[in-house]
């Protein structure tokens, strides 16, 4: 009973982790109806600046989150602003989506030239503290992990319910054309997502490294699954990406104790393809539209 | 022009000719060159290991090029095979196609070499091995690949003999990456723990892309007392097992019981990167840097003097490679069909991580130093003197 309990917690932190990343892959796709191939590397990122705050500034732990943050908020602007919105302008959907690959290609190959291949150790200091407690285990980093998601998913719910700016997002989400005509600035508000996908993005990695093996390709090793509960989430559906992402967690730890860790890809991409076949709008059947 | 300005003119130019030939045809003697070909994890996650092998090269190379061997010159060209099949075979190709090696060093991850050595064979270039221990690659054996380094079978039989006898341990867990290495040596040592009355509690594999292990070590601390377990991976993944044991209090560094077993895959300074979680870590090196023999002093002051650093056990795994060669350029050899011949006639190499003397397979039977090391509370580590 211990173990169940155990790997229900273990599944809870590592879905949490999952959460904070497919978060701005859906927003993004909520508002744009675009993948962002560079995602993963805006988290590896996040990782490095949370680590070199660390270890090259002398900087603690929980302050290299904020600037994880703002690392991957104003990559995201920069990117946008000098990539993804003139190629938008030009009206062809898919030269976006062919820069983001295009983005990520160049920001792995850049942090494989500034960082080297050699894996970092980041280690958080929280780590090593452990707390017990009949019989389970959780160290404070995982404690960590678990609140930092909770709190993102009630701000970024209070922004989207609550302010005029989440209102226009969803707004946009909805209907872009319409949303222009009301007065809302579609190009700001796209703008915006980005900066948000990213920012989360860049924090996601400040939480991943001391969890990934920290090299410039860290970031595609969790990015797979985070599409995968995209898909099963119901792409853009914010509530449904939540939901896949902790069901993604708990699935793996459960699966690591009954079937073995080599089995974890078969069962998760196997939900993914019943998932697709049975519901495709995915676990929380919305239209799109009202997805943000 | 008369004909006599002619003859002589034509005479000054044959003499000028003949001039450079003969300045020109020392020259061409020092520039003969052995092609060194070498195939390392540059990136991905065993990158590690090719950072480390570059250095040992490199010094080795400086060493060797001083004088040079046999009028001969060894030149190295590197190409990254990143510990997996795909880009080493693509790596491979490149090499054998493009610059045409003598010979080629690498790779370290058993999966690589294996997909390397049908074109090695091919090629009929020989490939000498010091990082990969599947037993695949030198049984039943195959004329064009050498290995120095000890196989599967030697290092597992080994520590699982200890670990019954000495360590007195009675249960284990085998944690291992799914690769060629990982299975046949978590295999080995199956084999032999359980052949000598001890019990295998749980067999776990998984993917290079497992990154969190809490659940694997939640899973391990719920089979009860574990006395060792014996560990397969690659440095990072190794590195998330150890915290992860340490934070399921399986370890002692978590206050429990088990000790992790390691091979020769860790590089030193992988104690310090896991804290206290490595308390009690005991694994396997083909270096032991307080080894009083000429050849282990001799390396270790000229890799501080020019690294400035002190060496770790793979750094002398890749310059022994590269003396080797020159032995073996030294008895002759010079082209990849004399190297190859020259490889296979070793006799008696001494060599900073010991002998080399390769049998009918072309695995290296003559390893004397395999040293045992555990990691001690502050972090630093002792040889156990168990070989």
């Amino acid at each position: 009973m211990t173990v169940v309990l155990q790997q229900g917690i273990n599944g809870v932190v590592l879905g949490s982790l999952y959460v904070l990343v497919a978060l701005g892959l859906t927003l993004i796709y909520g508002v744009l109806v675009q993948i962002n191939f560079a995602h993963a590397d805006i988290v590896t990122l996040g990782a490095f600046s949370a680590y070199f705050f660390m270890h090259g500034l002398g900087g603690g732990y929980i302050p290299s989150i904020a600037v994880a943050l703002a690392v991957g908020g104003a990559l995201g602007w920069l990117m946008n602003a000098a990539i993804f919105a003139p190629l938008r302008r030009q009206g062809n959907e898919l030269l976006p989506l062919i820069a983001t690959i295009g983005v990520s290609v160049m920001l792995e190959n850049a942090m494989l030239a500034w960082f080297g291949p050699v894996p970092y150790a980041f280690d958080s200091p929280l780590s090593n503290d452990v707390i017990r407690f009949a019989g389970t285990f959780i160290t404070l980093q995982n404690v960590l992990i678990i609140a930092v998601s909770v709190a993102t998913i009630a701000l970024l719910y209070a922004f989207m319910k609550f302010t005029f700016l989440g209102k226009a997002l969803r707004a946009v989400s909805q209907d872009r054309e319409t949303a222009g005509l009301m007065g809302i600035d579609p190009d700001r508000l796209v703008m915006l997502t980005f900066v948000i996908a990213s920012a989360l993005a860049g924090m996601a990695g400040a939480m991943l490294g001391p969890v990934l093996v920290l090299t410039p390709f860290a970031g595609t090793s969790v990015i797979v699954k985070a599409f995968a509960i995209v898909i099963i989430g119901g792409f853009g559906n914010v509530e449904g990406t939540i939901l896949a992402g902790l069901m993604v967690g708990l699935i793996e730890s459960y699966t690591t104790q009954y079937l073995g860790p080599g089995m974890i890809d078969i069962v998760v991409f196997a939900l993914l393809l019943v998932m697709l076949a049975v519901r495709p709008t995915g676990l929380i059947a919305e239209k799109r539209e009202e997805n943000v | 022009m008369t004909l006599r300005l002619r003859v002589r003119r034509l005479a000054a130019g044959m003499l000028t000719a003949t001039a450079v030939a003969v300045i020109a045809t020392p020259l061409h003697a020092e520039d003969k060159t052995i092609k060194v070909g070498a195939l390392l994890p540059i990136s991905g996650p065993g990158s590690y290991f090719g950072v480390q092998d570059k250095q040992g090269i490199e010094l080795a190379l400086e060493l060797v090029n001083k004088a040079g061997v046999n009028g001969y010159k060894l030149e190295v060209k590197y190409e990254d095979s990143s510990c997996s099949p795909l880009p080493a075979t693509q790596a491979a190709k490149r090499l054998l196609e493009q610059y045409k090696p003598d010979v080629v060093i690498g790779e370290e991850c058993s999966d690589a070499t294996l997909a390397i050595m049908p074109l090695m064979a091919e090629a009929k270039v020989p490939l000498l091995n010091a990082g990969s221990s599947s037993i695949k690659i030198t049984e039943p054996g195959n004329p064009w690949t050498f290995r120095i380094m000890p196989n599967e079978v030697m290092q597992g039989v080994d520590i699982a003999t200890n670990a019954y006898k000495r360590l007195n341990a009675r249960t284990a867990v085998l944690l291992y990456e799914n690769t060629n290495a990982g299975i046949g040596n978590a295999k080995v040592f199956n084999d032999t723990f359980t052949k000598l009355g001890g019990k295998i509690l749980a067999d776990i594999g998984f993917g290079r892309d497992v990154n969190d292990f809490t659940a694997i070590a939640t899973r391990l601390a719920g089979l009860g007392p574990v006395d060792v377990i014996p560990t397969y991976t690659l440095e990072g993944q190794g590195l998330k097992i150890t915290q992860a044991l340490m934070q399921a209090g399986v370890t002692k560094g978590g206050d429990g019981h088990a000790i992790q077993l390691g091979t020769i895959w860790l590089p030193f300074g992988f104690e310090q990167k896991a804290g206290k979680a490595a308390l009690g870590y005991i694994r396997i090196v083909q270096f032991d840097p307080t080894d009083q023999r000429p050849a282990v002093r001799d390396f270790i002051a000229a890799f501080k003097a020019k690294y400035n650093q002190d060496p770790t056990h793979l750094h002398p795994d890749a310059y022994d490679q590269i003396t080797l060669i020159a032995d073996v350029i030294k008895r002759g050899a010079k082209d990849p069909q004399s190297i190859r011949d020259g490889l296979a006639a070793t006799r008696d190499f001494s060599g900073v991580t010991g002998s080399a003397e390769f049998d009918k397979t072309n695995q290296n039977v003559k390893m004397d130093t395999v040293h045992y090391m555990e990691t001690l509370p502050d972090l630093s580590w002792k040889a156990l003197g168990w070989n």
